[in-house]
């Protein structure tokens, strides 16, 4: 139909420019128009006046509007308009077309697999009809691109889909082929997670079009899918732990699934949870304990439901580190205080941290607890950088700001910033606004803004209860339950006190508000990052009364101190540490080691040599080098190609002028033929992406047949310049006649003649 | 007659109550002398000087004019004066009694209990401060001498603690060092050495610093035993009370409050 009207295809519009061909120029044309348009608005005038004399101006302007525009298609079309295309040469392009043969592809789709679907697609003309006009080479997809001879070698049999891989292999063979276009068949079912930006712009850059066909339902009836679970690498021995797990159902509303987390086989949570709409991903977290030291493999399974169509993407796995660490925490009292005392003794039951504190007994003296010699901080608040970090966190109680030096606010802002610490601010009466903290170097690292006024601490009785975000954190955990644990922070005993902070900084995120005497809402537990560390604030010096006014057998108080404190710590990295992208690797053969290598001070160092050992499955051991990255100081990379499926463990030593700088741990684990199982649904999204980006087009098996027409037009390739006509399209003539015809009709109508 | 009794009933409780009035929480016991309220007794502090009272041997609360009372209020308020002075501690100028019969008690974490050699504590009482001592709370005693009265005291302090040791107190402990350094320590007799040139009560001759640890080797109960540090605190503006011996006894209280709000 579009044809029949315009003469040409869609596709030709689409890609083409739009030139006139007629030899004068074109400001010519613009100023016939006007003057075309000024005469006949004269001439109205003069005619309408008379044999008309009662038309209004809205009426006239109408038909001289209509008669102007008649005149204007007239000019239009005398000018030549045309469009000029670039199309490929017959017989002298190849046109590659992919097919996806990755086991997703195997997939029944009512009667048919999705492969039998694009081979019948393919082989019930499409191909015969390239074939005529170009050469086609004929390709397999999967983890790699390989070219086949006919359609019976697919066997949709490859364990992943590696679309961005496939094309830049396009790419490469580019250089050396007139390769016209990329014909894509394919669900789109990417295990690598999307495309490369990279692999885009080098299709751009050779205006290699790419057209993708998609096949395969855009979603299933009946499916439970486990799409994300987000769990720390890195956890502290004995640490209570989150897994917040991303799932998407389809055809099961309302219906309840059971999420687990196990290890070796041992339930460490479960939780029934009621399945929200159709398609929408939705985030539940469950928490568990870490237990000992080790690498640790946590399966995270939802279901599965009775029906469903793809149950083996239920299940998803995810690594985590437990260390043995032994965190220490320096926490500075400007004044002997309960909450001082009470944090004391709950942090004395935790094996896991130290506590090292400061507190000032008189004016000029301090008492230290929790030191390891008689010279730890013997001259008070660490003044020097390899003094402060030393420790991987810090809490700043009752103290006034001015009681540190700008030196010692800048070491403790870059203790955050840099060496990636933890710190935690708590209410009192000489702290946060009260303590002048507000004018102070450490306003930029509070998660809050500090309200201008002082007074702002008062020592009266206040609530507490969670929000949406504490609920699904570990810190604010007391018992398992989600919605026990919310009813127990309400039933908790009143705070002994409370001090007013501001608004949450933008990234900042408020656990807990406390109910202050009248009903105010204001935040007590807010967390934010800084750098590359962590900030916390409890706007209070009074939960002491949780331990004090609570039966001996209640562990809130001692629970609750325990989990801030060990957040707070957890992040901190050492001076050496070993990074991979992912920990899980889904059919990948490659792994990127990255080290982090700092001196005492936490500033990059460039000049270390470091190595790393790797230990695998069946005694396998391997020794690598990691290389500086020139870009970046302080950063040691390599990669390594990762042998067999299993669960592998890296240990990094970086060294510095012979003598040992520091050790990191990494843990990974390959697994292969799992990745199908997941996004298993046709991603159109990505298809239509894919094609829009390259300028090419998307179609369904019905659109199919118009791509033989269409696949001409690209600039890749060995091309012809052609160039279309317009002014003969049959559009332009309907379109003077209707004007002409709707111009009759209203002069007739208004009796305008 | 009738109305003459009714009139001098109302007249005494009228009295009585602008007494209590403006004495306000000031319970109206006359002890040595009149102590006027501090001007911030109402103030809102971290640290609050708590005065436990209990019931004396075979009289109650109120039997012997009540054991509990002795020195009080003046001993805890000049006290509270040398705590405020000499420590950051945030603390209210007056004192707050209190009892192991109301929840108000673990609102408070250190308590002071004077002539405990005359306490008697009944298993409720006992159980109540056994649960307040674990949970964190801490007890210091004072002002009891000889065999007899640390007796009775034994007698309520293990219905509190029955497989709990009191222990000597090493001079290495932390409570002797946590702000002043203690370790040369002498008997602080209170005003009877003036009438009877005595240092020691009774038979307590030689001055006790004990106390009872909980599992993690923490202190929870001092016991200042053959000393009077209440009267030292309360006749520390006495010109002839020798200044040795109030310094010590203000030396000891602070450092048992700051090892309370430490440990």
């Amino acid at each position: 139909m579009f044809e029949f009207f315009f003469e040409h295809s869609p596709a030709v519009f689409r890609k083409g420019e739009f030139i006139l061909l007629g030899s004068w120029p074109i400001w010519i044309l613009i100023v016939l128009i006007f003057a075309a348009g000024g005469i006949l608005a004269l001439r109205l005038r003069r005619t309408a006046a008379a044999a008309a004399p009662g038309v209004t101006m809205r009426r006239a302007a109408g038909i001289w509007a209509l008669d102007t525009a008649v005149v204007a298609v007239l000019l239009l079309m005398l000018w030549h308009p045309a469009i000029r295309i670039a199309a490929l040469k017959p017989q002298q392009n190849i046109i590659a077309v992919v097919v996806d043969d990755s086991r997703s592809m195997g997939i029944q789709e009512g009667s048919a697999t999705r492969l039998e679907q694009a081979a019948g697609l393919l082989g019930s003309g499409l191909l015969d009809d390239l074939q005529n006009r170009f050469q086609v080479r004929l390709y397999r997809l999967g983890t790699e691109l390989e070219r086949i001879q006919s359609l019976e070698d697919l066997s949709a049999s490859d364990h992943a889909t590696h679309i961005g891989a496939a094309l830049d292999q396009i790419v490469a063979e580019s250089a050396s082929l007139p390769i016209g276009a990329v014909v894509l068949v394919s669900d789109g079912a990417d295990n690598t997670g999307g495309l490369p930006p990279e692999t885009i712009a080098a299709l751009r850059s050779r205006r290699l079009p790419v057209h993708t066909i998609g096949v395969g339902r855009p979603q299933f009836d009946h499916d439970v899918e486990i799409t994300d679970v987000q769990t720390p690498d890195r956890a502290l021995a004995g640490s209570r732990l989150t897994a917040q797990v991303t799932l998407r159902q389809r055809g099961f509303d309302g219906r309840k699934a059971r999420l687990t987390v196990r290890s070796e086989g041992r339930v460490l949570a479960t939780r029934e949870v009621e399945l929200a709409e159709g398609g929408k991903p939705q985030v539940e977290t469950l928490l568990f304990h870490a237990g000992s030291p080790g690498a640790k493999r946590l399966e995270i399974s939802a279901g599965p439901l009775e029906g469903e169509e793809n149950p083996g993407n239920n299940t998803l796995a995810r690594l985590v580190n437990i260390v043995d660490a032994h965190p220490r925490i320096l926490y500075m009292e400007g004044e002997p205080r309960w909450e001082f005392k009470f944090i004391r003794r709950a942090i004395d039951e935790d094996p896991t941290v130290e506590l090292v504190s400061i507190l000032r007994t008189t004016q000029n003296k301090i008492y230290r607890q929790g030191i390891h010699t008689p010279e730890e901080l013997k001259e008070g608040f660490p003044g020097r950088v390899d003094e402060m970090f030393s420790y991987d966190g810090l809490i700043i109680g009752s103290v006034e700001a001015a009681y540190f030096t700008p030196v010692q606010q800048e070491l403790i802002r870059e203790f955050v910033d840099r060496r990636g610490g933890g710190l935690l601010f708590l209410g009192g009466r000489a702290s946060l606004a009260d303590g002048g903290y507000g004018a102070s170097a450490l306003a930029e690292v509070l998660p809050v803004r500090l309200p201008s006024s002082k007074q702002t601490f008062h020592r009266d009785r206040a609530g507490v209860r969670l929000t949406p975000a504490g609920r699904d954190s570990m810190i604010t955990r007391l018992v398992d339950d989600a919605e026990a644990n919310a009813r127990r922070w309400e039933e908790l005993p009143q705070l002994a006190d409370y001090q007013e902070v501001g608004p949450p900084k933008p990234g900042a995120t408020v656990l807990a508000e406390l109910i202050a005497p009248g009903g105010r809402e204001l935040p007590l537990l807010v967390t934010q990052h800084y750098g590359r560390g962590r900030v916390a604030l409890f706007a209070t010096g009074g939960s002491w009364r949780w331990q004090m006014t609570q039966p001996l057998e209640d562990k809130t108080h001692e629970i609750f101190w325990q989990q801030l404190l060990r957040w707070l710590v957890t992040g901190a990295p050492g001076r050496v540490s070993l990074s991979v992208p992912r920990q899980m690797l889904f059919d990948e053969e490659r792994v990127r080691l990255t080290a982090t290598v700092r001196d005492t001070a936490y500033a990059p160092v460039a000049d270390a040599r470091v190595s790393a050992r790797i230990l695998g499955p069946n005694g396998l051991q391997a020794a690598v080098e990691l290389a500086p990255d020139p870009a970046r100081i302080g950063i040691y990379e390599t990669e390594w190609t990762v042998p067999g499926q299993g669960s592998y463990i890296a240990e990094v030593t970086a060294y510095r002028a012979g003598k040992e700088a520091g050790r990191g741990v990494v843990t990974f684990e390959r697994m292969d033929g799992v990745a199908e199982n997941f996004h298993a649904e046709q991603n159109r999204e990505l298809l239509e992406r894919l094609a829009s980006a390259t300028g090419g087009s998307y179609y369904t098996p019905e659109t199919a047949a118009r791509l033989s027409d269409e696949i001409s037009f690209s600039e890749a390739g060995v091309t012809v310049r052609e160039t279309k006509d317009l002014w003969n399209m049959p559009i332009l003539f309907l379109l003077l006649l209707a004007l002409k015809s709707g111009e009759w009709y209203l002069r007739r109508k208004w009796g305008v003649v | 007659m009738r109305v003459r009794i009714v009139a001098l009933a109302g007249l005494t409780l009228a009295l009585l109550g602008a007494v209590y009035g403006q004495q306000r929480r000031r319970l109206f016991i006359l002890e040595d002398e009149f102590v006027p309220l501090p001007p911030d007794a109402d103030e809102k502090t971290e640290f609050v000087f708590a005065r436990l009272r209990y019931p004396t041997f075979g009289r109650g609360y109120w039997g012997w004019r009540g054991a509990w009372t002795v020195d009080y209020p003046k001993a805890d308020r000049q006290f509270l004066q040398g705590l405020r002075r000499l420590t950051r501690i945030h603390a209210r100028s007056m004192e707050e009694v209190v009892d192991l019969d109301s929840d108000r008690i673990f609102d408070y974490p250190w308590i002071y209990a004077v002539e405990v050699g005359h306490w008697d504590l009944d298993d409720r009482q006992a159980a109540r401060l056994r649960e307040y001592l674990l949970r964190g709370g801490f007890l210091m005693t004072d002002d009891f001498h000889g065999t007899f009265e640390w007796d009775v005291f034994l007698a309520s302090m293990q219905r509190v603690f029955p497989d709990r040791p009191i222990v000597e107190l090493e001079n290495a402990d932390p409570i002797f060092h946590v702000l002043y350094d203690l370790d040369e320590r002498f008997q602080v007799p209170g005003i009877r050495y003036f009438y009877t040139g005595r240092t020691y009560e009774q038979d307590g001759i030689e001055p006790r610093w004990r106390g009872i640890y909980d599992d993690q080797g923490r202190l929870m109960v001092a016991i200042c035993h053959n000393m009077d540090l209440g009267d030292a605190w309360e006749w520390a503006d006495l010109p002839q009370y020798p200044e040795r011996w109030a310094s010590l006894a203000y030396r000891i209280g602070i450092n048992y409050i700051i090892y309370a709000m430490t440990h």
